[in-house]
């Protein structure tokens, strides 16, 4: 029997063994894969139920935080200010996750990086956590003019400082309440977020940097900041005066709106907005000079946003298949045709010409403090691009300073203070078009870059950029530099 | 005669005792700081009442059975210990019966000692047991007093007190069956085969006993819908009958027979196909069946090699932590360190069970040590194997370990018959 027993030895030996490589496999091996599976929630309440630190904008104005709950995941997180700061401090939700500031800073937020808290012995055992507050560039006082001004009409406005790329403003309409998705009772979550994504306004899409559209004669700009940097020649080449521009290769003409006619050197041709001219001018450039023009603003990369899921890229059209003076190649001179753009890349072109030629990173982050209210991390500004000479970049100024004393900008003028501005029009369907202003003040020391688009405007002509975004644009240019 | 028996096992015993009652008590303050962040208040009160129960038994264990083992006891000990703190961290309210529990089991482990004087005095009364076996097992069928919890016929109801007899069946069996064994071993063994008698029929006798054995093996797993005993009934019994005879053709036609049956049920009753097909596949009955399973992995997975740390885990999550699955929570907070902990001190009971039976002196003590060892090593090796996805999982606690009354005295009363036997075999050699 001894031998059996023996055996016997052996072969429990042989299925605890089994059992210990099972057990290897699971804590080992697929231990990270297991923890972090979707379906173990887990890591995900423990996250969630962390305490959390506020989201307050530049002047002091908390627009998220956590007050304590008695259930299990013990915290909400709340947005005193509502649908106003959606597209900026996005939202926390145990089922969906979390976006813009919320998920770009979140390891700050429930101080996960912020290292040991061992200050005093009775910390080793204490439940007191670290957490990080994040202090935002937006000023509340210029996010709220914004808001208001907009209104209910469909688009957005971005404001920006050139000199330090942070965030003043970021608006967008029609936008969205993030409390109900930061909510506790998962159903209701489910129900909010399926009644967002059903509706057709897209209100959950922060459209001023992952919306693109045609950005009209806005991109003018980037056409005279073509010619100015690779044919100084056009910059002082006068065009003749036309009411269209008759298109090579084609039957179709391009003509100016309401059928006027202009004409002359290049401060001429952006204080009116001249169609026929830039037109011309764009075909005079040549497809290699104006995309890559746009390319040194940005277009074609996604601008860093410290906004997660972060912007989208603004688009030139795919010129691979253009001649060499395409009526293609003439419209989206005048940012018609294929060009698309956020709201954010076009108020990167007026920063970048406002701050000498020099783009800098945006971002919404301005500094995050523990809650010791010791800075542990500042936004230390970084240029991304360098699309323009500083010297171009003044010659641009003085005529967009022209545009809002004489041009199609005038009701972006303020008393006092030299603006700079270029108004866009962007037919969508007949009769209606995007409304667009970019500009910039106080034009020699600039504090405030902004871009405004109210989609689908009735009317057309670049009246109705000057008409209807101006305004907005204005008022919040006014505030930024109001309130300091 | 006591003064023979050299007390070096007692005082092995004492040492590792006071071993056992310092990772149980740092474990328990640890836990309640991780969870509240503060000392429990009831500290005084548990290490009283598990250096007590202890002491007694071991107190016991001197004066009942001063040869025996020294190492079973606090092995016992500690998994009963952690078994306790994570039951205390996960449901107060059973902590406090599990305690009552252990007291209960710790008197059962010293009337068992007290009452059973000469393993030999069991081999008497071979019949009475295989009866009250049969009788305990089939107990939960009793229309009036059997129970039904969480779909598994095998509980009973007298009075105010519930308790699963089948965790007594299996050391009732298990003794019936080493002494049944050893009365027939020489007819069951294959030298006895004669020559000629190779017919069916011929062959039925000696493989009638198996095919009993099999068929009450079904009876438990269609009537009771308990696969963990049923298989751990076949699992002793063939084991044991090879043990006894060594004939490798019982554990082939044993393999054959569970084979059969397995096959059998799994074709015809839900319920084994279900644990079946949520072992093959868990992934796609997340949110149904197979939740359970997918809950213990994923706390074992996040608690990884080192653990989440006791009190800091959130094993509440996983169904049934405090009784079958409570691999699973040591495992989630204690990590792969825990887990292997854990394994080893099964192993540890496995290897002396098996030396106590290698070195007791008659068959009868050495093949029901050999039973009593193998009731342990394959439950908890059925319920580990289990909750980690090596095998379907079975409804069987993990002893000493899990929250049970009925299971803890069984398994007390098991670890004093193993002592018993440890403790004449020295005895008879000394």
């Amino acid at each position: 029997m001894t031998r059996q027993i023996k055996i016997l030895a052996i072969a429990l030996m042989v299925l605890y063994s089994a059992v210990f490589l099972k057990l290897n496999q699971i804590q080992v091996v697929q231990a990270h894969d297991l923890a972090h599976d979707p379906r173990n929630s887990r890591v995900a309440t423990r996250d969630f139920a962390r305490p959390r630190g506020v989201i307050q904008t530049a002047d002091g104005i908390v627009v998220a935080q956590s007050t304590p709950t008695d259930d299990q995941l013990k915290r909400l997180r709340q947005y005193p200010a509502g649908p106003l700061y959606a597209p900026v401090t996005g939202y926390f939700s145990f089922t969906f996750g979390a976006a813009g500031i919320e998920r770009d800073y979140t390891d700050y937020l429930s101080g996960r990086n912020l290292g040991s808290s061992v200050k005093h012995l009775s910390d080793v055992f204490s439940d007191k956590e670290r957490t990080g507050n994040v202090t935002l560039t937006i000023r509340d006082a210029v996010q709220r003019v914004a808001a208001q001004q907009l209104g209910n009409r469909r688009g957005a406005v971005v404001a920006i400082d050139p000199t330090t790329g942070g965030l003043i403003a970021l608006v967008n309409f029609p936008t969205f309440d993030p409390n109900p998705l930061a909510g506790h009772d998962q159903k209701a979550v489910r129900d909010a977020w399926n009644a967002l994504e059903a509706d057709p306004a897209k209100p959950r899409l922060p459209r001023a940097y992952r919306e693109i559209y045609a950005p009209g004669s806005t991109f003018k700009l980037v056409t005279a900041s073509a010619a100015l940097e690779r044919k100084p020649e056009l910059a002082t080449k006068s065009y003749p005066f036309l009411r269209q521009l008759d298109l090579p290769h084609t039957n179709n003409d391009l003509p100016n709106f309401g059928g006027s006619s202009c004409g002359g050197v290049m401060p001429q041709l952006l204080k009116v907005s001249c169609n026929t001219g830039f037109a011309q001018m764009g075909l005079d450039l040549g497809t290699d000079a104006l995309l890559g023009e746009a390319e040194d603003y940005g277009f074609g990369s996604r601008p860093p946003l410290d906004l997660a899921p972060g912007s989208v890229a603004s688009r030139f059209p795919d010129s691979s298949g253009w001649l060499r003076d395409d009526p293609a190649l003439a419209q989206s001179a005048i940012g018609q045709n294929d060009v698309a753009a956020t709201p954010l890349q076009m108020a990167l072109i007026a920063a970048a010409i406002a701050n000498h030629g020099v783009l800098m990173k945006p971002h919404a982050m301005g500094e995050i403090r523990d809650d010791e209210g010791d800075v542990i991390r500042r936004y230390l500004p970084t240029s991304w691009r360098k699309p323009i000479t500083a010297d171009v970049a003044d010659q641009l100024t003085q005529m967009m300073i022209g545009v809002v004393q004489g041009g199609t900008a005038t009701g972006l003028a303020l008393p006092g203070i030299k603006v700079a501005g270029k108004t866009g029009t962007a037919q969508t369907t007949g009769k209606n078009a995007h409304a667009w202003i970019v500009g910039f003040a106080p034009a020699d020391a600039p504090k405030i870059a902004v871009a405004v688009i109210v989609e689908s405007q009735p009317g057309l002509g670049d009246v109705t950029g000057g008409r209807i975004a101006a305004p907005i644009a204005r008022a919040v240019i006014q505030a930024a530099l109001n309130a300091p | 005669m006591i003064g023979i028996a050299p007390s070096s096992p007692r005082r092995t015993e004492l040492g590792l005792i006071v071993l056992a009652v310092l990772v149980t008590t740092g474990a328990y303050v640890l836990a309640s700081l991780g969870k509240t962040a503060s000392l429990p208040a009831n500290v005084g009160p548990f290490l009283i009442v598990i250096v007590g129960l202890l002491a007694v038994a071991h107190i016991a264990l001197r004066r009942l059975a001063p040869a025996a083992d020294g190492v079973l006891l606090p092995v016992a000990g500690l998994l009963n210990g952690i078994g306790y703190v994570f039951i205390a961290r996960l449901n107060k309210d059973l902590a406090g019966l599990q305690a009552m529990w252990t007291a209960v089991g710790v008197a059962a482990f010293i009337a068992t000692l007290a009452i059973v004087r000469r393993p030999r005095d069991l081999e008497r009364y071979r019949y009475t047991f295989a009866l009250i076996g049969v009788g305990l097992l089939l107990m939960p069928l009793a229309p009036g007093i059997g129970r039904t919890v969480n779909g598994a016929r095998l509980w009973v109801r007298v009075g105010p007190m519930t308790f699963q007899p089948g965790e007594l069946a299996k050391i009732v069996l298990a003794i019936f069956f080493a002494s049944y064994l050893v009365e027939k071993r020489a007819l069951l063994s294959r030298k006895n085969l004669p020559e000629g008698a190779r017919s069916m029929l011929a062959r039925a006798r000696y493989f009638g006993p198996i095919l009993l054995a099999w068929g009450a093996s079904l009876v438990v797993l269609v009537a009771e819908k308990d696969l963990g005993s049923s298989l751990l009934f076949f699992g002793l019994f063939v084991t044991m009958l090879w043990v006894a005879t060594g004939w490798v053709l019982y554990l082939a036609a044993g393999a054959g027979l569970f084979g059969v049956g397995a096959a059998m049920s799994f074709a015809a009753f839900a319920h084994v196909k279900e644990r079946i097909d949520v072992w093959i596949d868990p992934w796609s009955r997340q949110s149904t069946q197979g939740f359970q399973i997918l809950q213990a992995l994923f706390g074992m997975g996040t608690g990884g090699l080192a653990g989440t740390g006791l009190g800091l885990g959130d094993p509440q999550r996983i169904p049934a932590a405090e009784t079958d699955l409570i691999f699973a929570a040591i495992g989630e907070e204690l990590g792969l360190l825990g887990t292997v902990a854990i394994l080893v001190a099964f192993l540890t009971t496995v290897g002396v069970g098996l030396r106590i039976a290698v070195r007791a002196r008659s068959e009868f003590e050495q093949l029901l040590a050999v039973g009593l060892t193998t009731v342990i090593g394959l439950q908890a090796f059925l319920i580990i194997g289990g909750v980690t996805r090596l095998l379907p999982l079975t409804g069987v606690t993990l002893p000493f370990v899990s929250y049970g009354g009925s299971s803890l005295v069984a398994n007390y009363i098991l670890l004093a018959l193993l002592l018993r036997i440890s403790d004449s075999s020295a005895k008879a050699t000394a």
